[in-house]
């Protein structure tokens, strides 16, 4: 974290809220991307964004300097998606998907490659067929590049749980995707 | 040899494997090497789950969405110290601007019965005393100023309601503190004759009456409904009304 980050963020925490400002500029497209793969829904994910920055308004003089800002965000942009998703109905974008459709058995429903639209559907799909705790480390991890150690910080779990919580998402992921995979 | 399963290849994929060696051990393996090549490809193809774009004015909508609902209050720290330092910052100078207020309303009962300049006036006044004292408060300016500031209080603790879940017994107490003055408040705004500032102080009464009683008995649903209350029009109105009362030359 810069020195310049650092100072916003103090000045944040003093409730100054031009400085608070500036880190919502700076961090809401980053934690809309992780709201929407969280939530896989356009509109969620903007709801979760926006309360997540209420709540980080609120805590962030509880914000460690020796801690990373954008875990630390990620933190609370993950409890508050999991918390919307909990009130919410979790798969209203997926009604139009035939019910009985099973994991194990979409490789014979779908082409042998897909076009980019496809995959993104059918990775989306998948995604939200993992447990939580299964996609938001793999998320996490995959598309945000954390470590693992951060992540299972920022899940609030340990380390070996957080792996074993990757490992089980990949291997899902891998048996959705395999079929797309052009030979 | 030790076997190399799915989970060293995953870990070995993100960069996160113990063994420096592992890399080159696959690289050396054909049956290693199709294994985590089938693993990369189909990993490669989650990335296209991307997510639709937002415009460079993202961040700045955002901040326009949020920044009402922002409390001044809530970034202050919630440790043990922090917690004494809020207590003492905490909007709690209400009853005392209130009783400072209700003498002047009395007095401003008393020039309004007594019709002001007849007691410069009355002979049983000892020449040079009280006329002047009298004469230099400018009752009607003390309560627009003191009501000013009391609204300020109230739109602190409005916007601390309407964006926290849980009642807390501090914001019961300073909705009690504001429930008294407000109701000195407005008979002072009676005996002056401001009947607008008085009607405007008594629409506020229902709801510090709930906040002060009934929002720590009360189910999230009252406590929901309230807030509600308090974000279609009363925070609105506060905010109005102590604007006009700040305009100079501006009676309400």
């Amino acid at each position: 974290m810069s020195q310049i980050e650092q100072k916003i963020i103090r000045k944040a925490a003093r409730g100054d809220r031009a400085a608070f400002r500036e880190l919502v500029l700076e961090h809401s497209h980053a934690m809309f991307r992780l709201a929407w793969r969280l939530s896989g829904d356009e509109t969620a994910a903007e709801d979760i964004v926006q309360e997540a920055f209420i709540k980080a308004w609120r805590k962030i003089g509880e914000f460690r300097m020796d801690a990373s800002f954008k875990s630390w965000l990620h933190r609370i942009t993950v409890n508050t998606a999991m918390d919307y998703l909990r009130k919410h109905v979790r798969r209203k974008q997926f009604e139009i998907r035939e019910p009985e459709w099973e994991t194990t058995d979409r490789a014979a429903q779908l082409p042998d490659t897909g076009t980019q639209i496809d995959i993104s559907r059918q990775t989306q799909v998948a995604m939200m067929d993992l447990s939580e705790a299964e996609r938001t480390a793999l998320l996490l991890k995959h598309y945000e590049g954390h470590s693992i150690n951060e992540v299972a910080r920022i899940m609030e779990i340990t380390t070996g749980a957080c792996k074993q919580n990757i490992f089980r998402a990949v291997k899902k992921m891998r048996i959705a995707l395999r079929p797309l995979v052009a030979t | 040899m030790k076997i190399i399963t799915d989970e060293d290849l995953t870990l070995l994929y993100y960069g996160e494997h113990d063994d420096p060696a592992l890399a080159v051990t696959v690289a050396e393996s054909e049956e290693l090497s199709a294994r985590y090549d089938a693993l990369c490809a189909e990993l490669k193809l989650a990335d296209a789950y991307q997510p639709p774009q937002r415009g460079d004015d993202y961040g700045a909508e955002v901040w326009q969405r949020i920044s009402s609902q922002l409390g001044e209050e809530d970034t202050k720290s919630t440790g043990r110290l922090g917690k004494w330092f809020a207590s003492l910052v905490q909007p709690r100078f209400s009853l005392a601007g209130a009783l400072s207020i209700a003498l002047v309303a009395v007095l401003a009962f008393m020039l309004g019965r007594n019709g002001g300049q007849e007691i410069i006036n009355d002979p049983t006044v000892p020449a040079g005393v009280v006329p002047m004292a009298m004469a230099d408060i400018d009752s009607s300016r003390l309560l627009t100023h003191s009501v000013s500031t009391h609204l300020e209080q109230v739109n602190l603790v409005l916007t601390q309601f309407v964006n926290t879940a849980e009642t807390s017994a501090s914001e019961t107490e300073y909705a009690t503190d504001m429930l008294v003055a407000n109701r000195l408040y407005r008979q002072a705004a009676i005996s002056q004759g401001n009947h607008k500032l008085a009607a405007f102080l008594a629409d506020l009464e229902p709801l510090l009456i709930e906040l002060a009683y009934q929002a720590q008995s009360g189910s999230p649903a009252t406590r929901e409904r309230m807030q509600q209350e308090v974000k279609d029009g009363l925070l609105f109105r506060v905010r109005v009304m102590n604007k006009q009362l700040n305009k100079p030359e501006v009676s309400v």
